[in-house]
């Protein structure tokens, strides 16, 4: 039996000391180093200050990309929480038809990002892309900042739609069956059965799938550089991947540092700030 | 809504998410001439296997897939494992410091793990991991977001079921174990299923901290095979089917269970 | 039942989790680390297996080959181990010109002059390539260059040569291009938006030598200065370039050029002679693909290419280090190599040689690659840079403004001076230097 007292500590152990050990600690030693100076082999010659995030913002391409990674947040969060969410309300009642609607929304879960890279570049390839070929428009997607962002936002919905699907949708399902029977004796329409009581039911796990689709959107990287790396014309370099560029391809460690502390505590310090708000209310 | 838009805007999303799918399958067997036709094609110019024998032809395939199904069932069972108890403390029980250390499992979300790269190489070299399943999994058992769903879902259950189980004597392992677990098996599932394929996906942490061939994983075997290099584009896509298609069967298995659990938990 | 068999299934890879792999060390293995895969790996690792039968035999030394990823990967590997432990870095590892920098500052490389390994019959301008303030950094071994690609049946078709100059290039472009009734263009004479690679050539061959920065492009030293500006390198580039794009048969495309080009809807394309048999193999015979010298700015752009692509890095002072080294760039290594890849072959004792000849005979579009590349100046260098990527795609960006947006010329040299000068001032301050 375990002890009243320790008990919650012990649950918490391994995921604490693991979230310790392989991110917290390692992510501090970045954060330090951030204010170090560091040599591009990594030796520390002395103390740093600001100034790596001095240089940082003197970049205009840097501040670019916080701006396209802005945008992507506006443009993604919305619609890939109008879609999943559409999708799971059209489905949450369990009928004789539903079973393969629900498969295939959520088959993008078992695809990986590479798989899914690789077919979105093929669909909106050049000027003869099977994408133009349905829409009958003559686009060059790739080649173009508007819709070379609306490109990688739609891939980002496929990446995310089957998980959160599936969170949304078994949240519908656990709704206490008599909280909607008592709805519908007092007459509610369907309508105002899901605007009344489904969704305020379901209100926690929409929160976490939107809380995850923003860590997402604000980190988002790897979805660029496999579809546009950041292209056209540096239109779709997120602050993710322009870390990636700096720290992976070109060897500046410590930029990378830099950005990945500004990004990490920009992001903490939102989510913070919606929790104590949500607290007050 | 109507019942017949219903179906209809179903139907019509349905389309759209399982498109690129459909597109992906079709053009693994397009000719290397198919791709750069006049006008795109829908449908290979033939049906031909010479994509999937292509990516086949690697002669430590099966290897590979040996070791990113071990390593993949580990991990996803293992995060499972640690996620469900700090969960259920973080939601169901109270204690000093619950708030930091709360605070702590979600700041791990911003945390790119790219960043941690070199810092982890060093942890896992240090401790002697290198070239072992160990090593690859053991910095991804802890995943903030998996706690976090598993949070949320807690959240929104029902406390009764716990203040009963106590009342009745249980335990809050046996509670956990035998209540909670089942009780919320579809998020159970999804977290595995979502886990396993990451994992089963993953490539630069895997090549990073092994060496020898035996220890390789199914992506590095992959890119071993040169398609991107070499132009082999329909060999790219029947690589990416080989290793998606397996996952859609057991997805559809997972499914089926997830639904039932469903029915079951409600129906009790 | 269903929870037992899952208690059981984690209690066991707890139990599998601890089995590692132990390290096995042997003093006689040389381990190198490449990124070749595909056809290329296969090739290197019959290459791997030939040492092990010949020279490593008589002196007792097995070679291992491990393939990395992607040149890039190994990279970032190479970097984690000697963060971690310098021991565990293999004893070769094979790079592009990307890690050049890296491995310049860093003290735990053996650099080939170091390591005594025989350099004398090695193509001059691939030595260039990598030479440094510290010598010879590492051996060339997969070499290539910067080629014109071009669609010989249309060219042949239209009765025109491949073009010499900028200039000529925007002459004949309406007569490649094509455009329908409606006045789209339907075929572009040339695609593509140069990046750093290209004006390595571009820039590098004006006047028969320029330097991007200086410092010999950054080889000799850390580069303080850039000098494409001041010196009218890429503003005397922008003017041919405007012009030739003028012609409205100028693409300026940033990705799926080769598809585009084998599709037939463009002419023409710039592209490294290492993808010359993907690009054959693409084209699947609906055109002949030729291949000719990449065209110069003006007439006094004489420089040529610079060699680019990857080598041998050493990380160990071993006698196997020098001698595997010294197997994989020897004349029939380099034949085996260049006939089943497509790379240069670099050692001069083959060019005169039967074997040789019959290869360039047998493949003549290789062969304009090594006739470019032997009549360039070996001095033109590939540049040596902090924050490659972002000036490579700063280029791009400064070109498409100046082609598309009609800005001016000077003013996009002055950004793109700033950019890279940026760059280098910041690699200063943070290095101490």
């Amino acid at each position: 039996m375990i002890g009243k007292k320790a008990e919650p500590y012990l649950l918490l152990l391994p995921a604490v000391a693991l979230a310790l050990m392989f991110s917290i600690l390692p992510f501090m030693r970045t954060v330090f180093l951030s204010f170090m100076k560091v040599t591009q082999g990594g030796d520390v010659i002395g103390f740093g200050g600001l100034s790596s995030y001095k240089s940082l913002f003197a970049d205009k391409a840097f501040i670019r990309s916080i701006g396209h990674t802005l945008l992507f947040v506006l443009l993604f969060i919305p619609l890939n929480t109008a879609l999943t969410l559409l999708a799971a309300v059209l489905t949450r009642r369990k009928g004789r038809r539903t079973g393969i609607a629900e498969f295939i929304f959520f088959s993008p879960m078992a695809i990986s990002l590479s798989a899914y890279g690789m077919i979105f570049s093929e669909m909106f390839r050049g000027r003869i892309s099977i994408a133009n070929r349905i829409l009958g428009t003559d686009i060059l997607w790739l080649e173009s900042p508007i819709s070379a962002r609306a490109v990688l936002v739609f891939l980002c919905v496929f990446l995310d739609f089957g998980l959160d699907y599936i969170l949304l949708l078994s949240a519908f399902r656990s709704i206490d069956r008599s909280l909607m029977e008592a709805a519908e004796i007092d007459g509610c329409g369907s309508v105002r059965t899901l605007l009344w009581i489904e969704l305020p039911a379901i209100r926690n796990m929409l929160l976490v799938t939107i809380f995850l689709a923003l860590k997402d959107a604000l980190l988002i990287s790897a979805p660029v550089m496999i579809l546009t790396e950041g292209g056209p014309y540096r239109s779709t370099e997120t602050v993710m991947y322009y870390y990636y560029l700096e720290a992976f391809r070109s060897s500046n460690l410590q930029k990378g540092r830099t950005i990945s502390t500004l990004m990490a505590l920009v992001s903490m310090s939102l989510v913070a700030l919606t929790a104590r708000r949500k607290r007050d209310e | 809504m109507s019942k017949a838009i219903r179906t209809i805007l179903a139907a019509l999303l349905a389309a759209i998410i399982a498109f690129p799918f459909l597109y992906g399958f079709s053009t693994s067997f397009f000719s290397v001439v198919d791709f750069t036709d006049s006008q795109a094609r829908f449908l290979p110019s033939a049906i031909s296997l010479r994509n999937y024998a292509l990516a086949l032809s690697h002669r430590h395939f099966p290897r590979y897939v040996l070791n990113s199904t071990i390593t993949s069932v580990m991990l996803s069972l293992l995060r499972l494992a640690v996620s469900i108890p700090a969960a259920f403390a973080l939601t169901h029980l109270r204690f000093r410091g619950q708030r930091l250390i709360a605070g702590i499992i979600m700041a791990t979300l911003f945390i790119p793990s790219d960043v941690l790269l070199y810092e982890n190489y060093s942890t896992i070299a240090s401790m002697g991991l290198l070239d072992s399943y160990m090593g690859i999994i053991l910095p991804s058992i802890f995943s903030g977001a998996s706690v976090l769903m598993l949070y949320g879902a807690f959240l929104a259950g029902d406390r009764d079921v716990y203040d009963a189980a106590r009342i009745d004597g249980a335990g809050d392992l046996r509670y956990m174990w035998q209540i909670l677990t089942p009780l919320y098996s579809p998020f159970d599932a999804a977290i595995l299923i979502q886990s396993f394929i990451s994992s089963f996906n993953s490539y630069l942490w895997p090549l990073i901290v092994t060496n020898r061939d035996r220890m390789r994983t199914v992506q590095i075997g992959l890119t071993m095979l040169g398609f991107a290099e070499e132009g082999e584009k329909g060999a790219q896509f029947a690589a990416a089917m080989i290793v998606t298609i397996p996952f859609l069967a057991l997805l559809a298995a997972g499914r089926n269970m997830i639904m039932k659990a469903l029915v079951d938990t409600k129906e009790d | 039942m269903r929870k037992s068999i899952l208690l059981l299934l984690m209690l066991l890879s707890a139990l599998a989790l601890t089995a590692g792999g132990a390290k096995e060390s042997v003093e006689n293995t040389i381990t190198i680390w490449h990124s070749n895969s595909g056809r290329i790996g296969e090739a290197f690792e019959t290459l791997i297996e030939r040492f092990n039968d010949t020279v490593g035999k008589d002196s007792g030394i097995k070679a291992e080959a491990i393939y990395q990823g992607a040149a890039n990967d190994v990279l970032t590997k190479v970097k984690a181990t000697a963060a971690a432990n310098v021991s565990e870095l293999p004893d070769i590892a094979q790079m592009d010109a990307t890690a050049a920098l890296d491995m310049k500052g860093a003290d735990y490389i053996v650099t080939t002059d170091e390591l005594g390994a025989d350099t004398s019959s090695i193509l001059p301008s691939a030595l260039k390539a990598l030479d440094s303030d510290r010598g010879l950094l590492a051996m060339p071994f997969n070499c290539s260059s910067l080629l014109l690609y071009y669609n010989k049946t249309l060219f042949d078709e239209k009765g025109i040569e491949p073009p010499r100059t900028l200039d000529e290039f925007a002459a004949i472009a309406p007569m490649l291009g094509e455009k329908d009734g409606a006045g789209n263009v339907t075929r572009y004479a040339f695609a593509g938006v140069p990046t750093t690679y290209e004006l390595g050539a571009f820039i590098g061959a004006q006047k028969g030598l320029s330097y991007m920065v200086d410092a010999k492009n950054g080889h000799f030293g850390t580069p303080e200065r850039v000098l494409f500006g001041e010196e009218g390198t890429f503003r005397n580039f922008l003017e041919h370039w405007k012009a030739f794009y003028d012609t409205v048969f100028v693409s300026n495309l940033t990705s799926g050029v080769r598809d585009e080009f084998a599709a037939g809807r463009t002419a023409s394309m710039l592209a490294s002679s290492s993808n010359l048999s993907t690009v054959i193999a693409t084209v699947a015979g609906r055109f002949e693909v030729g291949t000719a010298y990449v065209p110069m700015v003006d007439e006094e752009a004489t420089g040529g290419v610079n060699i680019g692509g990857g080598a041998l890095f050493a990380f160990s002072e071993k006698e196997g280090t020098r001698l595997l080294i010294e197997f994989l760039t020897s004349p029939e290594s380099q034949l085996y190599w260049a006939e089943s890849t497509g790379y240069m072959a670099i050692n001069t004792k083959l060019y005169g040689t039967d074997g040789y000849k019959a290869f360039l005979a047998d493949n003549p579009q290789f062969a304009v690659a090594m006739e470019q590349t032997l009549s360039s100046n070996p001095e033109v260098v590939g540049i040596w840079l902090p924050s490659a990527y972002q000036i490579y795609y700063s280029f791009q960006s400064e070109i498409r403004a100046v082609t598309e947006s009609g800005k001016d010329i000077d003013e996009a040299v002055g950004s793109m001076v700033s950019v890279v000068q940026g760059a280098i001032d910041e690699y200063r301050v943070q290095n101490g230097l």
